[in-house]
């Protein structure tokens, strides 16, 4: 035994080693890295079940999408014939009031030339009267007397007027 | 010359308590075991470090390894076989670093005094004198003592951690099994049984001899075989005798540490 080196009192403080260390590692090591690594075997899992989710959700979110573009894509062609068409009406109403506008000018245009025309046509006459009564007073002043001139001049003006 | 001492040699006493070399470089372990500890709960995160992930993945292989052993026991054997494997790992391998067995001082102890006879043969003998004559002789020895030893290369650390294993064996058994696991040694129910018993306990006892004589042989034995390496050939020659040293470090962590488990399974197991 002694040979051996064999002394109950070292056996003793190796046992007592050991057992320290075992709590040590138990206690800083095991405990912490045992539950760290079930932790993250729960976080992956869960990660794992999100990510199958997400990916029924985007199936879905893509069958929706594929959905929607067809339906806007035949709301989109609807309304693109309904404009035409409405377009199309648009265009002929538009076309309609300028011809109306077109016509109405030119109605207006001929009523004031035609307006215009008599105007004027009075003012010729007025000239018309007035030089000949201007020529008939010279006229009439050397070839009759006054009261006979005047006479005349007054029938000949009331003629005139009537014309008028 | 080479000196080799199978017992682990004293460097200091605290009282009458004796602090071996190997005592020494056990408490090395045990720092640096607690340092490593205290380092990884300390810094733990959910996305390791690369240090982490060593350690982590070292405990989630050896979690692995004892659950294929011991089954659903692994939770309460864990803490206990992956220290004998951890201890028992880092207590070989720091056995091997240069300076462990090497560095030392050397120890003048004075021998008991011998006595030695002379006979002195001669011819003529002086009167005086006496034809024998003994006398006092104090002879003093030099010896080379390590500073540090190889834990598991001193037989004390191995019997406590096959104490520990063995008292292991037995709580695991009787707290699974209770009062029917002490049948297993006691059996009154025919002779035959008795005697089984009886063999079972021997059995029990030599695995506590069987463990700490594998252990303190296997790494003692690689150490002596390196000494013997490098005072022949100090250099190159001993490079494959230290990788293979590494290597029977590891094996015999490995076999210490399932062995427990297996037997505290067969305990468990036992009647099932």
């Amino acid at each position: 035994m002694d040979k051996l080196g064999i002394e109950y009192k070292l056996i003793l403080a190796q046992l007592v080693n050991f057992t320290i260390i075992m709590f040590v590692l138990s206690k800083l090591l095991y405990k912490p890295i045992l539950s760290m690594l079930e932790k993250r075997k729960k976080k992956i899992e869960e990660g794992l079940v999100l990510t199958e989710k997400m990916k029924v959700e985007e199936e879905k979110m893509e069958i929706r999408k594929a959905k929607m573009i067809a339906e806007t894509k035949k709301e989109a062609t609807v309304l693109i014939e309904e404009s035409k068409v409405h377009a199309k009406d648009e265009a002929k109403q538009i076309i309609e009031s300028a011809h109306k506008e077109a016509d109405e000018i030119i109605e207006k245009g001929k009523l004031q030339a035609a307006e215009q025309k008599k105007m004027m046509q009075k003012e010729m006459q007025q000239e018309a009267i007035d030089l000949a009564t201007g020529m008939a007073k010279r006229l009439l002043a050397s070839a009759m007397t006054a009261e006979t001139a005047h006479t005349v001049l007054k029938k000949h003006i009331k003629e005139l007027q009537a014309i008028a | 010359m080479l000196e080799i001492s199978l017992a682990a040699e004293p460097i200091a006493h605290i009282g009458s308590f004796p602090i071996t070399n190997s005592l020494a470089l056990t408490w090395l372990v045990m720092a640096l075991l607690f340092i490593i500890s205290l380092n990884i709960s300390r810094k733990i995160s959910l996305v390791p470090s690369h240090g982490q992930s060593i350690i982590e993945s070292v405990i989630e292989g050896l979690y692995s390894f004892f659950e294929s052993v011991v089954g659903h026991h692994v939770k309460a054997l864990f803490p206990l076989i992956a220290s004998l494997f951890l201890f028992i790992l880092v207590a070989n391998w720091i056995g091997l670093v240069p300076g462990v067995g090497t560095v030392g001082f050397f120890h003048t102890t004075k021998e008991q005094p011998v006595v030695v006879e002379a006979q002195q043969e001669g011819v003529i003998q002086e009167p005086i004198e006496e034809s024998r004559e003994s006398e006092m002789v104090e002879a003093t020895e030099t010896k080379f003592v390590p500073l540090f030893r190889g834990p598991t290369a001193d037989l004390n650390t191995t019997i406590a951690l096959a104490l520990i294993a063995f008292i292991a064996i037995q709580y695991f058994g009787f707290k699974t099994l209770g009062i029917k696991y002490g049948s297993r040694f006691v059996n009154l129910k025919n002779p035959i049984m008795f005697f089984v018993g009886l063999l079972e306990i021997i059995s029990d006892i030599s695995k506590i001899i069987s463990f700490a004589f594998r252990l303190f042989g296997n790494i003692f034995a690689g150490e002596v075989l390196l000494a013997v390496m490098a005072f022949l050939m100090p250099f190159i020659a001993p490079m494959p005798f230290l990788a293979l040293e590494l290597f029977v470090g590891f094996i015999q962590a490995l076999v210490f540490s399932t062995l427990t488990a297996v037997f505290v399974n067969v305990a468990v197991s036992h009647d099932e």
